[in-house]
């Protein structure tokens, strides 16, 4: 895989992981968060139920009061419900605070003051039925009592205070929670920007190095192209070169060919027997005349020694020690006018007189030529 | 002296205001004369057919409860007249109810019947509706936060509590706290 693809992608891993970090964390800080709101709603149920409690005691006291002047049941009955209310106050404030054993203390010394209060109110309503002065008297002999209305208001008031000191410090931690989500957010937003960035960066250095090895690709490409112009050019310029030379080696080989037929010609023109010899004295070729004087064709005589058809005759009756046709052949120089015998196909010996010329090629000796001439006929046996 | 054909008109006329007459005094006399001994007496009473009376019930907060018949006759109440004369008259047709008391953030607070048989709760706020008994867990707490979630809002303790019409007297009997462990819940049995 592309290298440039596995940073991207290590990027977008990151990415994600911040994502699902900060998601996280967000989620437990807002359940923290809304924990934290719960114990704030707790506090402030506290005090409501506190103040609802002292709220309605106090209203069961004015329904008392105004049932010990009035005497009408339909005041008593609502001093009663007042009461009602008042413990039903006083019982979810009781549960609200059960596992808080300071609160729930005070809750409940509030309570028994207030039970106590409610005794003395049964004790009136009780009384009232003697009339509305010995109502009265045992209404204000309750005043001094522990259980005073102003007790009561005190005790609510020390509670409600505690309440709200508790209400402060929730509130404290329910806002750091909610600062803590904040920079949460904000800090995995920073990072997956700065990520983005990065991978950002790592897109454009990418496409920055594509484009500079297409731009390379194209140089090279350029040069592969000139390269081959000019190696073209150079084939065009060596096949016109190699043409001309094959024209001007057509016409040399013409020339030469018309040259040989030329030379062939006159050799063939000659009427004396007439050899060409390899230095070894090997026959390479003959003219029509030797066909005519030993009637061997060309095909039979090529590559024969020249000995095979012509000798030199031996002086004094014995055989030289050195063959002077290869010894003259050897130092390069002419025999002439030699004195030797032909034998033809049918083996006929014919006199003959034969020089021997060397051919030579820069000092070389690369071959021979031998002319026979008839010599005076001798009667052969 | 009226024609033949203005008596004949007269005394048709007269029939059918008659009979329209006969069936607005049924008709108003079977919705407004609506009574708990109607309720007591209806042997196919169950929470939905009990709920289908409020319909058209209109919505008025008092401090107090208000005694059932008169609840029923002013078809006009609060949250819980509704729920006190529905455990009221279900009790009585062998339905095992509890008054829920509900205290939502505020001074707001919301009375239910729940009705175990029906595996839901009959609330004032949805008398109207086609589903007027809502379904919901059996905990406290789950109901405290299904009702909760009808007012978008949170709450803060929820209770069970009695109330008789001669007492006229609401009695805690179990209260559950939202910010106590659930594990510590009253009303859950240990292990469940």
């Amino acid at each position: 895989m592309d290298r440039a693809i596995r940073r991207i992608l290590l990027f977008f891993g990151l990415i994600s992981a911040v994502l699902v970090g900060v998601a996280v964390v967000a989620v437990r800080n807002i359940n923290r968060s809304a924990a934290g709101a719960d114990w704030v709603n707790h506090t402030h149920a506290v005090i409501l139920e506190i103040n609802g409690a002292v709220s309605d005691g106090m209203e069961a006291e004015g329904d008392l009061r105004t049932y010990v002047m009035t005497g009408d049941p339909r005041d008593r009955g609502a001093a009663r419900q007042d009461l009602a209310r008042m413990d039903e106050h006083l019982a979810t404030a009781r549960a609200l605070t059960r596992r808080e054993p300071a609160q729930n203390a005070e809750v409940q010394a509030l309570a028994d003051l207030e039970g106590r209060r409610e005794a003395l109110d049964a004790r009136v309503m009780a009384a009232r039925a003697a009339g509305a002065d010995a109502a009265e008297r045992v209404l204000v002999a309750g005043e001094g009592d522990e259980a005073s209305l102003a007790a009561i208001r005190q005790a609510a008031g020390k509670l409600t205070d505690e309440e709200m000191q508790l209400l402060a410090e929730r509130d404290t931690v329910a806002y750091v929670q909610a600062e803590t989500t904040r920079w949460t957010v904000w800090i995995g937003v920073a990072v997956d920007v700065a990520l983005l960035l990065g991978v950002a960066w790592v897109i454009r250095d990418a496409l920055a190095a594509r484009r500079r090895a297409e731009r390379v690709l194209q140089d090279a490409n350029a040069q592969l192209e000139d390269r081959v112009r000019q190696r073209t050019a150079e084939l065009q310029a060596a096949n016109q070169r190699l043409t001309t030379e094959n024209l001007e080696r057509r016409w040399a080989n013409q020339a030469l060919e018309h040259q040989l037929r030329y030379n062939l010609l006159i050799v063939n023109s000659i009427s004396d027997a007439v050899f060409v010899l390899t230095k070894v004295l090997n026959i390479s070729r003959i003219n029509p005349a030797v066909v005519h004087l030993t009637g061997w064709e060309a095909q039979d005589l090529v590559n024969r020694p020249l000995t095979s058809v012509v000798r030199l005759e031996a002086g004094a009756g014995s055989e030289p020690l050195v063959d002077p046709l290869n010894q003259a052949l050897k130092e390069g120089r002419d025999l002439r006018d030699q004195a030797a015998v032909a034998e033809d196909r049918r083996g006929r010996k014919v006199n003959v007189s034969l020089t021997l010329y060397p051919l030579q090629d820069k000092d070389k000796v690369v071959g021979g030529i031998v002319i026979l001439r008839p010599r005076e006929a001798k009667a052969s046996p | 002296m009226l024609s033949p054909m203005s008596r004949w008109s007269h005394t048709t006329g007269f029939r059918i205001l008659g009979i329209s007459g006969i069936l607005a005094v049924l008709a108003l006399g079977r919705l407004e004369g609506l009574t708990v001994a109607d309720l007591l007496a209806d042997a196919k009473l169950n929470p939905h057919r009990f709920a289908n009376h409020f319909g058209d019930f209109d919505y008025e907060y008092a401090d107090g409860v208000q005694p059932g018949d008169i609840f029923l006759s002013r078809r006009k109440g609060d949250c819980d007249d509704y729920a006190i004369l529905a455990d009221y008259v279900l009790t009585r047709h062998g339905f095992a109810t509890r008054l829920i008391h509900v205290n939502l953030v505020g001074r707001t607070a919301h009375d239910i019947c729940d009705v175990a048989q029906a595996k839901g709760y009959l609330d004032y706020n949805l008398r109207s509706y086609f589903r007027n008994v809502q379904g919901s867990g059996r905990t406290l707490r789950e109901i405290a936060d299904k009702v909760a979630d009808s007012f978008d809002a949170n709450w803060t303790s929820v209770s069970v509590y009695t109330y008789s019409y001669d007492e006229d007297v609401k009695h805690l009997t179990v209260t559950v706290v939202k910010t106590d462990p659930p594990s510590e819940d009253a009303d859950r049995a240990p292990g469940r």
